[in-house]
């Protein structure tokens, strides 16, 4: 990377072959929609000049469900399983963050256990979500064998989560009011044995995939997305943390019952010589905060209290008039949840404020200057699900 | 804590034009928020950004919300900062609906850029001084605003017939009737 003479914008091709005359200009090259690196249906069409990446501009809205306008249709209950389907692989923390919304202007008291289990879970879906961005990252770059190790305690997960809810990837568990179904013993004991685990498993992360020397060279110095620029962009989550800000919610503004456990926030600090800011910064902190996960979940095990599930609802849900904006700490970033009430059973608006879609807006900014193989890199870095960016 | 009440005079010092007041929310429940002059937005904006007293480093989303009479542009700010963290809401109204506009403020906050993008393909309002005005999520050629509450779906986009009758669900359609019309039942047994 240290040896290109970084073009940027003033790209003047001037190449002479001795005998004619070529002319040489950049070359336009869609990245996209359907392409195994983009997890997803984004286009980026960049202008490439050899492969040196000129410009980036992502093009989004092709997994565009008109979710927003959809809620405005249906009432509040009916809503919930609408939020699963935009971030398909955090599905638990989106209905956690529009439940708290309309928990919170409909004032209602979610019964202890009710939110024990609900950090369980989101929890578990944090870590499972990290499994699919490391091991789909690691495929990005080459390496096949990480993704079957995840996906194999992904599966785990995901069992767990069809036995509460019915459904592996779009559950409709947590409600207004508390969640669906109960969690039995049997269920927590075994999320005690994944926990034991899975420490061990991580370790083998590291020693497979984050102190392999490829990777390192692939991640190390690539795709800086410094402090700065996230504050300008908006940035949350793994990509805010990755440039050495400790802003967690979870910490900073305790939403739920997350005050009650203890659990540090992982934050990008240059180890193993990575840039702070770089993409090995970035995935780093997705590893660390799965033990961290991991750490909460110890404390659900032991704390979890005996009791309802399901606090007092009325059959038909009627807001009071005005509006809330309710941020939570999903995988990916800060979920923002602005819904408007006019006192109907229906929202009168719900916009939701997605992170993924303020890290795609970064991308145009991150790419000039880098190799494809580095954008590819990139883009994998950020781990976008673009039914979130296009809801 | 902020004090929403300090903070609009603080805006008025700085921006007389603003007109900053602020929108108690009648419910205890409800998030407060601070309105000002549509035309001031800009300049609101700067001040809220470059000031040692209530510093905004971030620009978290803008959210459109059609009215009958008016469309309500909502900023959410915030500042990320462990030891002074805080957030609070910014509100302009648009009066003229049918030629919605206001100044940018991508020049201020980049986060701006894709949120007026989103605002503008969504609601229709037009932003001033964009870097790069179109839409974001529906094609370019897209007809009309999808958030407004008058909006109806074009027939035809492309030649392509849009939502067409053979491909319809007509089951599904049928179910959400009768889903309505229990609703409806249980909202009146509720009020008895």
């Amino acid at each position: 990377m240290q040896g290109w003479d970084v073009p940027g914008e003033k790209i003047e091709p001037t190449r002479t072959v001795e005998t004619e005359k070529l002319k040489t200009e950049l070359l336009t090259l869609n990245m996209g929609p359907q392409h195994p690196a983009t997890h997803g249906v984004l286009r980026v069409e960049i202008k490439t000049d050899s492969e040196v990446v000129a410009h980036a501009i992502p093009h989004i809205g092709y997994l565009h469900r008109c979710m927003e306008k959809h809620s405005e249709n249906l009432d509040y209950r009916g809503v919930i399983p609408f939020v699963d389907r935009m971030d398909y692989l955090g599905a638990m923390n989106q209905e956690l963050g529009y439940v708290l919304a309309v928990e919170k202007m409909l004032g209602t008291q979610v019964p202890r256990r009710a939110e024990f289990i609900r950090v369980l879970v989101s929890e578990l879906q944090r870590i499972a979500s990290h499994l699919m961005a490391f091991g789909t990252y690691a495929l990005d770059l080459g390496a096949f064998s990480p993704f079957l190790y995840a996906f194999d305690e992904r599966e785990k997960i995901l069992r767990l989560f069809e036995e509460l809810s019915g459904a592996r990837l779009l559950y409709n568990y947590i409600w207004v009011g508390g969640v669906w179904n109960d969690i039995t013993a049997d269920q927590l004991a075994r999320v005690a044995e994944f926990c034991d685990n899975f420490e061990e498993e991580l370790k083998k992360y590291d020693v497979l995939v984050s102190q392999n020397k490829i990777f390192m060279e692939r991640t190390r110095h690539v795709g800086i997305m410094d402090a700065d620029m996230c504050y300008r962009y908006g940035a949350t989550g793994p990509v805010l943390r990755g440039a050495g800000v400790k802003w967690d919610l979870r910490k900073v503004k305790p939403y739920s019952i997350y005050n009650e456990f203890e659990f540090d926030v992982p934050v990008a600090d240059g180890d193993r010589g990575a840039t702070i800011g770089d993409c090995y910064s970035r995935y780093i902190v997705r590893m660390k905060e799965m033990s961290e996960s991991v750490r909460i979940i110890r404390q659900v095990l032991t704390k979890i209290e005996s009791g309802p599930i399901m606090g007092k609802v009325s059959k038909v849900i009627k807001l009071p008039k005005g509006e809330v904006f309710v941020r939570t700490e999903c995988p990916r970033g800060e979920l923002g949840i602005h819904l408007v009430s006019d006192g109907e059973a229906k929202p009168y608006r719900l916009k939701v404020k997605s992170p993924c879609f303020t890290h795609v807006s970064m991308l145009g900014e991150v790419a000039p200057g880098q190799l494809i193989a580095d954008f590819v890199a990139t883009i994998g870095s950020i781990d976008i699900v673009l039914g979130e960016v296009d809801r | 804590m902020l004090n929403l009440n300090d903070l609009a005079q603080f805006i008025n010092s700085k921006v007389p034009s603003a007109a900053a007041k602020v929108n108690a929310a009648a419910e205890a429940v409800c998030d407060s928020a601070i309105e000002v002059a549509p035309a001031s937005i800009l300049d609101v904006a700067k001040s809220l950004k470059d000031n040692s007293k209530y510093p905004f480093n971030v620009l978290q989303v803008i959210s459109g919300v059609d009215y009958p009479d008016h469309i309500e542009v909502n900023y959410m700010f915030a500042n990320f900062d462990l030891n002074n963290a805080y957030e609070f809401t910014l509100k302009t109204k648009v009066k003229n609906k049918n030629d919605a506009k206001l100044e940018s403020i991508s020049s201020v906050y980049k986060a701006a850029d894709w949120q007026e993008r989103e605002c503008y393909d969504m609601l229709g309002v037009t932003f001033n001084n964009h870097p790069d005005h179109r839409r974001i999520l529906c094609p370019d050629d897209w007809e009309g605003f999808p958030l407004r509450k008058d909006y109806v779906v074009q027939k035809v986009y492309r030649g392509m017939e849009v939502n067409p009758d053979a491909k319809m669900n007509w089951g599904d359609r049928e179910f959400a009737k009768r889903q309505e019309e229990i609703t409806k039942a249980q909202t009146k047994a509720s009020k008895k």
